[in-house]
């Protein structure tokens, strides 16, 4: 039998920000002024917070894994992104019935092959497959990374730190408010035997932009710096 | 296709058609100007950044992060009169002048307000005047 003791054995209770910023209040201020002209409604914004609370990447990791533990759901992917979605608990068309006004419901999945690496960009804004990889990385909303990797997509991975011989074709992929895709990257060495969860905790975020290739040693993305476009928008 | 796709698929092209997907034809830079109460929150405003590091708070996002993006998404909906076309374009403008050194997300957030201003979709003395009431109510506990 354990000791008791007088705190029951409760953890301390995580860290709080005790204090109210400017940056909340006038995110709140900016919220209500706008429902109350009627730019939208109360119940859109709750409908639409509720879908940025509910989305992240593990959905897409794990369509990545069954594709690679299962060559006919591989097929469907490839054929139908949508539809293989739903077997990964994504509706596309959640929670509107159109999916979010900025996200429509098309998504394609691209399959890295030997000689073919995709890498994924929405050079007008930052369109990216939110529901089923979550929210973008601040780095690829940037203007540095949306005209760079289209001009020079081999400097800019290298940056990435992902060094591609010169056999291999890097193919850029577009991203718009129409069509948004994934990369289905290849399976690496050393994975041999896993389960679709083992494979799923080494598909990161960054491999399905195609910035970064799984390996069975890495769960994490790094940290990407961010730079500034060097040039105006409009250059 | 039976009669309720076909009912279907007539009401989502009249979905793609009043909502605001296009491109603008002229490209207007937006005014960069810096707008007064936005320079005060800049200046005053601490950041999340900042105020998880102080009360070691691990969570990378601010609590109204998730807030922010739904008045993005809502406002690119059908009636809420700022594409997300016109909203990103303004913003990366906004980002590179104005509001270069402030961290993302406050940063989106101040492009997102400066850019609901300069249009008129709200003035500057109503959103001053509703933040303070905010902040009144949100200490009055």
């Amino acid at each position: 039998m354990s000791d008791h003791d007088h705190s029951h054995g409760h953890r301390p209770p995580a860290p709080m920000v005790e204090e109210i910023s400017d940056f909340e209040i006038l995110e709140i201020a900016v919220r209500e002024l706008a429902i109350e002209k009627g730019l939208f409604s109360a119940d859109d914004h709750r409908r639409f917070t509720e879908f940025a609370e509910s989305i992240g990447p593990l959905p897409a990791a794990r369509l990545v894994a069954r594709a690679w533990l299962d060559p006919e759901f591989k097929k469907r992917a490839l054929e139908d992104g949508v539809k293989a979605s739903l077997e990964v608990g994504v509706n596309w068309l959640d929670p509107t019935g159109f999916g979010t006004p900025s996200d429509y419901t098309d998504l394609r999945v691209l399959e890295d092959t030997p000689t073919v690496k995709h890498v994924v960009v929405c050079t007008l804004c930052s369109c990216y497959p939110r529901p089923i990889l979550g929210h973008s990385p601040e780095w690829y909303r940037t203007p540095n990374y949306r005209r760079r990797v289209v001009r020079w997509p081999r400097q800019v991975l290298s940056e990435f730190g992902l060094q591609l011989p010169p056999e291999i074709d890097v193919r850029v992929e577009d991203s718009n408010q129409k069509c948004r895709f994934m990369v289905l990257p290849m399976r690496p060495a050393g994975t041999e035997g896993w389960t679709e969860d083992q494979l799923a905790e080494i598909v990161t975020r960054d491999c399905m932009i195609g910035v970064a290739l799984p390996h069975p040693d890495r769960k994490v993305d790094d940290k990407r710096p961010v730079h500034p476009a060097v040039n105006p928008v409009h250059h | 296709m039976d009669k309720a796709d076909k009912e279907k698929t007539g009401e989502y092209e009249e979905h793609v058609r009043s909502a605001k997907y296009s491109v603008p034809e002229s490209w207007s830079s937006p005014d960069t100007t810096p707008i007064g109460l936005l320079e005060e929150v800049k200046k005053e405003g601490r950041v999340w950044e900042e105020l998880a590091e102080e009360y070691g708070v691990a969570n990378p996002n601010p609590p109204w992060k998730t807030s922010l993006f739904a008045t993005m998404e809502a406002l690119s909906g059908c009636s809420g009169g700022l594409s997300t076309y016109d909203r990103r374009a303004s913003e990366d403008e906004l980002a590179e002048t104005v509001y270069q050194d402030v961290p993302y997300p406050e940063r989106e957030l101040l492009a997102l307000a400066h850019t609901m201003l300069r249009r008129g979709l709200v003035n500057e003395e109503e959103l001053a005047q509703r933040m303070k009431q905010v902040e009144e109510r949100l200490n009055s506990a």
